[in-house]
């Protein structure tokens, strides 16, 4: 069947004036970025700046100490993928390689699990942050994310495990490995873009989540770059340009990271939901 | 049936409990701790978050229940968060699904045009998202004004997050550009299950595009449809960054819904018996939605 050529025209019209449209905020927000303060307010908007500056994303980072924000967040976001990924593997094997009682359950509460409130969770974990001592300590705060990192997490591994045949297992549990050696010599290393794409998941959950780490991350040194930004922006008579410059920073990591790597996600994210 | 054989039938059970435990022994060694990590993590605080909201002045009560069904800002919160989600999440539906046809054409630079409608909004952590918007949406230098007044769509400048029916219009806009993607990315994935010769066999009998549309790609696609459209109930329901930051709830609470108010009313008012009685109203929303949800998934599992 060949297409007319008129529809294929109105395809694309239609597609570049929706990218567009759909670029816009973001791109204003840089372009913004870049603008002088005068420019920022002139009236009437200046879409095409003259003058690019700098000074916002100085500023931002030499008087405001973005950086340690921004190392925070690093920090956070690789502790908790870290912890998501340990976490994750064992159950994600053992639910796609074995049909036990218990399968079913445990997978219907992992999916439920998935879908739980974040704020039902608010006060609990803020009590059992303080009685534990965590309070305020990026450890506590990755704890609190793993319940909501893990069950995705569990998911899209399961899903990487199903596509290794069985039977190159069982091959190696006749050539004499135990039931462990088989997981780990055999299936784990085959996983490995799997574990790569759950961190990166988890890293950009956790690089964006401002609720618990707004409330649990009290001390300035602490604060992750959501909780800067959002403080920022009803602190003082808000200041524009190094909110935009401090914006633009926040969003390269994920960005770059999902830019490259749409389509690996785009299958884990939607492999649980839509089964081709 | 004879004695003999029920016999039996209870004595297979009994050993096939007992060989399911030999057999599936690493299974279950493998996922205890994660069950465990489960029960301690997420039971006991919802357990907990349960037993906070029946307490007042030292003992059991359905006081907060009360008070918070009794008080005139909860029913404008109620109908707050019903406009919100009905509206956002219409609007996934309808932009989602519109541009997954689009995108699912088969034409050259389709992956370009994909990865800026999909990743662009997608890829924006909440916060900067809420900044962008909370910009352009500025009464005085917020860009949308100036577009909206050369188009000649407005003849004055509209204060944007000021105005009560105005702001609730602004946060709704800006969800649908950052949540619409997730829905348009399901909706591709279903829109490739669709067999191509199902299509050709319909233009054969003389179907045009609307009547193919209507006649195969919705059938096909519509549990994929419910799916998502479930998903996009709890998301939307659950999302907090956005509102708050760009209006807190305001003004005059027409932007608050259940999750900024419980929010609020823990970390500004510390009035963690209130708080949790509204978060809880919200979870048992939430989990009748989400319990359809993974019944339908696991039983499309089988």
């Amino acid at each position: 069947m060949k297409k007319k050529s008129w529809v294929k025209l109105i395809v694309y019209v239609a597609l570049f004036i929706i990218s567009g449209i759909i670029a816009f905020p973001f791109i204003w927000l840089i372009i913004t970025a870049f603008k002088t303060y005068p420019d920022i307010y002139a009236y009437p908007i200046l879409y095409f700046p003259q003058n690019i500056t700098l000074e916002h994303f100085k500023y931002v980072f030499v008087n405001l100490g973005f950086s340690k924000y921004f190392l925070n967040s690093l920090l956070l976001g690789v502790g908790t993928a870290a912890l998501t990924i340990l976490i994750s593997i064992l159950p994600a094997y053992a639910t796609i390689r074995f049909n036990f009682f218990m399968k079913k359950p445990v997978l219907l509460s992992i999916l439920i699990c998935q879908m739980f409130p974040q704020i039902v969770f608010i006060v609990p974990f803020f009590l059992f942050l303080k009685y534990t001592g965590l309070i305020n300590t990026f450890l506590g705060t990755m704890v609190v994310y793993l319940p909501f990192t893990t069950p995705i997490a569990v998911w899209m591994i399961r899903n990487f495990f199903a596509d290794i045949p069985k039977s190159l297992e069982e091959s190696a549990l006749i050539d004499g490995c135990s039931r462990f050696q088989a997981f780990y010599k055999i299936s784990l290393p085959l996983v490995i873009p799997g574990i790569a794409s759950v961190g990166i998941y988890t890293f950009i959950f956790s690089w964006s989540e401002l609720m618990f780490s707004l409330s649990y991350l009290t001390s300035p040194s602490k604060q992750t770059v959501p909780v800067f930004l959002s403080l920022f922006i009803g602190q003082y008579q808000t200041r524009w340009g190094p909110l935009f410059a401090g914006s633009v920073v926040a969003s390269l990591p994920p960005m770059i990271v999902f830019g490259f790597l749409q389509k690996y996600f785009i299958k884990g994210l939607t492999s649980g939901a839509v089964k081709q | 049936m004879s004695t003999a054989t029920k016999d039996k039938l209870i004595l297979n059970k009994k050993n096939s409990l007992r060989y399911d435990l030999t057999k599936n022994a690493f299974a279950y060694r493998a996922i205890i701790p994660y069950v465990v990590f489960i029960l301690v993590l997420v039971v006991y605080p919802v357990v907990q978050n349960i037993i906070i909201s029946f307490q007042a002045n030292g003992t059991w009560s359905l006081a907060n229940y009360l008070d918070v069904l009794f008080d005139p800002l909860f029913h404008l919160i109620t109908i707050n968060t019903i406009i919100w989600t009905v509206s956002c999440v219409v609007l996934d539906l309808l932009v989602g699904l519109g541009l997954a046809l689009l995108l699912n054409q088969d034409i050259k630079g389709g992956a370009v045009f994909r990865t800026i409608i999909l990743v662009i909004p997608w890829a924006t952590p909440d916060i900067v998202a809420a900044v962008a918007w909370k910009w352009m949406y500025n009464d005085m230098y917020g860009v949308l004004n100036d577009i909206l007044m050369k188009l000649g769509i407005i003849d004055e400048y509209l204060p944007w997050l000021a105005v009560p029916n105005l702001a609730r219009l602004a946060v709704i806009i800006a969800n649908v550009w950052k949540g619409f993607a997730v829905s348009a990315m399901f909706y591709l994935a279903a829109l490739q299950t669709v067999p191509q010769e199902l299509y050709e066999a319909a233009a054969m009998d003389g179907a045009n595009s609307w009547q193919r549309f209507t006649k195969v790609t919705i059938p096909v696609i519509r549990p994929y449809i419910i799916t998502t459209v479930m998903l996009t109930i709890i998301w939307t329901i659950n999302y907090f960054p956005l509102i708050f930051t760009m209006t807190n709830g305001g003004p005059a609470n027409a932007t608050d819904t259940f999750v900024t108010y419980a929010y609020r009313l823990a970390f500004r008012f510390l009035d963690f018996s209130h708080s949790t009685a509204v978060s809880n109203l919200n979870f048992i929303i939430v989990f009748t939605v989400a319990i359809i949800y993974t019944l339908s998934l696991v039983g499309k599992e089988e």
